[in-house]
């Protein structure tokens, strides 16, 4: 996956309301621009642990009278895309950011500049499989959400790229696994037999 | 004197029945005749089974099977349900659904429906010892497969697997009902099968803490949680090996005189099934059950997630939250069934009925407010009196059981069980599978199925003793004990003295009819009620 970035920002947050429930993602203005790269190749699926991806995002100047002098810092996040929340509630999106539970997995988090940022994340090892984007938000001094940008569209339909996790098994847990079986069966058999010739042998003599 | 009442396996009142209160110990009681030459830790009746109930004792062999019996029970619950509070892991880990998390619920209750069945068999045939060892050791390999799983069909088959150990109950049932005398078994068997149960709730504080340990140690999350489940499968074995090195069959070691045993008439199935599943009272129990254990079940299943993701907890707090719902086992099922003999002390079996109806419709109505809480403190109050409800009400369930049938008891306490089982997997198949509605909205759905469904309770007749809203039928010498228990028998089987238990026990159980008993005049026939 290749792209240009840019970014945008801009938009102080307005309503007072939204600042006693939460920020909600409606009111923040998509004021950054996030591209990621894929290494190594685009369309392929990453592996958790192996694969990283590289992430740029700037500031997106073209809106005019927005300014980012309320921005202090970034953060960056790995978010589910639609397809990996069908039927999985606890992957939830909700316009309340204090609810929401798209973006589970925090990438980076960097001190704002308006552009030349970049980063290269290896996917962490706990990342289920799945599709994913990125989203970057922009947080004030008072540490709440002023703005966002993401790596897809408003409907996440595309730019969309997926995880392979690892898988959990290893060899000598299945070894271990087959040993301990082993020694239950053996053992409950060994100990049947035993008492079945013992008492034989009581009747015999 | 026939040995019906006192052969292995057919004084059951299933779980916590309890026919006499406080009943510790009836070592004074000299209807019941202590063998002095024995030489046993506890007083012992003719066939040398215990006639007091020393909680806190090892004594070999009664307490010891006891104690055996109970933890053996204990850990197959911890293994049944170890996955519970994992989920929030594992549902990563294999890309599960709320679908598949739903299916595995329902495939770990499933299970013991039919090995519960075959457990009954097997006790005859192994003694109680033996069946116990076989499942428990059997079982273990299944515990550890859970480190192959890489797939959601592979997750619902072991724990499919694994859901079959639950049969360990009615080896334990089984177990203690040739080593206690029949006026305690009541309680013994109840307690076994109470503090067996705490394993539901001890597996949600378990397992979260080994997690959490086995992660720090340093393997990934993804591995952790199945390195975890090796423990459970360690108790397995550990149990097993127990069970067969320190356990035996009867109080006096020996195997083969259960065997000698077949020479006593043992009765028809067919007959004793019929007449079960012909008492329509059996019905309305496995129904009734279904909405007492079986809600305990789904809720075991369930409720560590629902704190994980309703509230945001860490894992482990949710698992100690989770786990105070099994725990409250210890007390509030032997309490339900103390409360039904209470009830019944002074009302009689119309007390009994009253108590299961307000403890099972109370556990609904909390049931109800546990989905609607909207803060960890409401939620976490609903969820304690919702379990003191719905595990009362299994003691109160078992408190009425044995009076539905003499001849039948032990067919009707197995359909009860399964009734437990099947209602578990009922109500998670409708309320916790689909995701359309969450898991709060269902857990208000599964209480207002428990109000609505307890009320047939109402239904349930004695012409001896009356109903919920119905009295007694004035006509006492032709609806009395002893027809009631007597209409089990033809007139064939009645000439062969068959049904002389039946009779005994329709005396005993004249004490249903509340403060009213004094006042009854004996039916000609029969000798006066032995208090």
């Amino acid at each position: 996956m290749a792209a240009s970035l840019l970014l945008v920002s801009s938009i102080l947050i307005s309503c007072l309301a939204a600042s006693c429930h939460g920020v909600t993602l409606s009111s923040l203005q998509k004021t950054l621009i996030v591209f990621v790269t894929a290494s190594p190749s685009p369309g392929q699926v990453l592996k958790a642990g192996e694969d990283s991806i590289t992430l740029t995002w700037s500031f997106n100047n073209s809106f005019p009278g927005r300014t980012d002098s309320a921005y202090k810092t970034v953060r960056v996040k790995l978010c589910f895309a639609p397809i990996s929340q069908q039927d999985r509630a606890w992957r939830k999106t909700e316009d309340n950011l204090v609810k929401d539970k798209t973006c589970q997995y925090k990438i980076v988090a960097k001190p704002y500049s308006p552009s030349n940022n970049t980063f290269s994340w290896t996917v962490q090892r706990d990342v289920p499989t799945g599709t994913y984007f990125v989203r970057a938000y922009a947080y004030n001094s008072a540490d709440e959400e002023v703005a966002y940008g993401q790596t897809t569209n408003a409907h996440k339909t595309n730019n969309l790229f997926q995880v392979k996790a690892i898988s959990g098994r290893h060899v000598s847990l299945d070894i271990a696994s087959i040993c301990f079986s082993a020694f239950s069966i053996v053992s409950l058999f060994g100990f049947f037999l035993l008492e079945k010739r013992g008492a034989k042998h009581s009747q015999e003599n | 004197m026939a040995d019906e009442e006192n052969s292995p396996g057919s004084s059951m009142h299933g779980v916590t029945g309890k026919e006499q209160s406080f009943a510790f110990s009836v070592a004074a009681d000299p209807t019941i005749l202590t063998d002095s030459t024995a030489k046993f830790a506890l007083p012992v009746d003719s066939e040398h089974k215990s006639k007091v109930f020393k909680i806190l004792s090892f004594a070999n062999p009664h307490m010891r099977t006891f104690h055996l019996s109970w933890i053996s029970f204990f850990t197959c619950f911890v293994s049944t349900f170890a996955a519970a509070p994992l989920v929030p892991i594992i549902r990563d880990d294999l890309n599960l659904t709320k679908t598949d998390i739903g299916n595995a619920g329902i495939a770990s209750v499933s299970g013991s429906i039919f090995s519960r069945l075959v457990m009954g068999a097997a006790c005859d045939l192994l003694g109680p010892r033996y069946a116990c060892a076989f499942l428990i050791m059997l079982s273990a390999p299944t515990v550890f497969c859970m480190s192959f799983v890489s797939s959601a069909g592979g997750y619902i088959v072991v724990r499919f697997m694994i859901g079959f150990s639950l049969a360990t109950f009615v080896s334990c049932q089984y177990w203690m009902s040739t080593m206690f005398n029949s006026r305690i078994i009541g309680l013994v068997n109840g307690t076994a099968a109470g503090w067996g149960n705490m394993g539901g709730g001890a597996t949600q504080l378990l397992m979260p803490v080994l997690y959490e340990l086995i992660r720090r140690a340093g393997a990934t999350p993804f591995t952790a949680w199945r390195i975890a489940f090796f423990i459970p499968g360690w108790l397995h074995v550990i149990m097993g090996l127990l069970v067969l090195g320190l356990g035996q069959d009867l109080p006096d070691g020996n195997l083969s005189t259960l065997q000698k045993k077949g020479d006593v008439p043992k009765d028809q199935f067919s007959k004793v099934l019929w007449y079960a599943i012909t008492n329509y009272r059996t019905w309305i129990f496995v129904l009734l059950y279904g909405m007492s254990l079986g809600v305990e079940l789904t809720t075991d299943n369930v409720i560590a997630e629902y704190f994980f993701d309703r509230f945001d907890l860490k894992l482990h707090t949710a698992g100690t939250i989770a786990a105070t719902f099994g725990m409250a086992n210890m007390v509030s099922r032997p309490f339900g069934g103390l409360m039904s003999d209470i009830a019944a002390r002074r009302f009689g079996m119309r007390g009994r009925l009253w108590n299961l109806w307000i403890l099972q419709t109370a556990g609904g109505i909390f049931c109800i407010c546990l989905g609607r809480a909207n803060t960890l403190p409401l939620s976490i109050t609903s969820m304690i009196l919702f379990s003191i409800g719905a595990q009362a009400a299994c003691g109160a369930t078992f408190g009425i059981i044995p009076f539905l049938s003499r001849r039948s008891l032990g067919v009707i306490s197995g359909l009860t069980g399964a009734g437990g089982n099947f209602g578990s997997g009922l109500t998670q198949l409708l309320f916790f599978t689909s995701s359309k509605y969450s898991t709060a909205t269902g857990l208000s759905l599964m209480g207002i199925m428990i109000v609505a469904c307890t009320i047939p309770v109402t239904l349930v007749h004695f012409p001896q003793w009356g109903s919920m809203f119905l009295p007694p039928s004035k006509d006492a010498s032709k609806f009395n004990e002893e027809s009631y228990y007597g209409s089990e028998w033809n007139e064939e089987e009645k000439e062969k003295g068959l049904h002389h238990g039946s009779l005994k026990f329709a005396e005993n159980s004249r004490s249903e009819r509340g403060r009213r008993v004094l006042s009854v005049s004996t039916p000609p026939n029969s000798t006066p009620p032995c208090v």
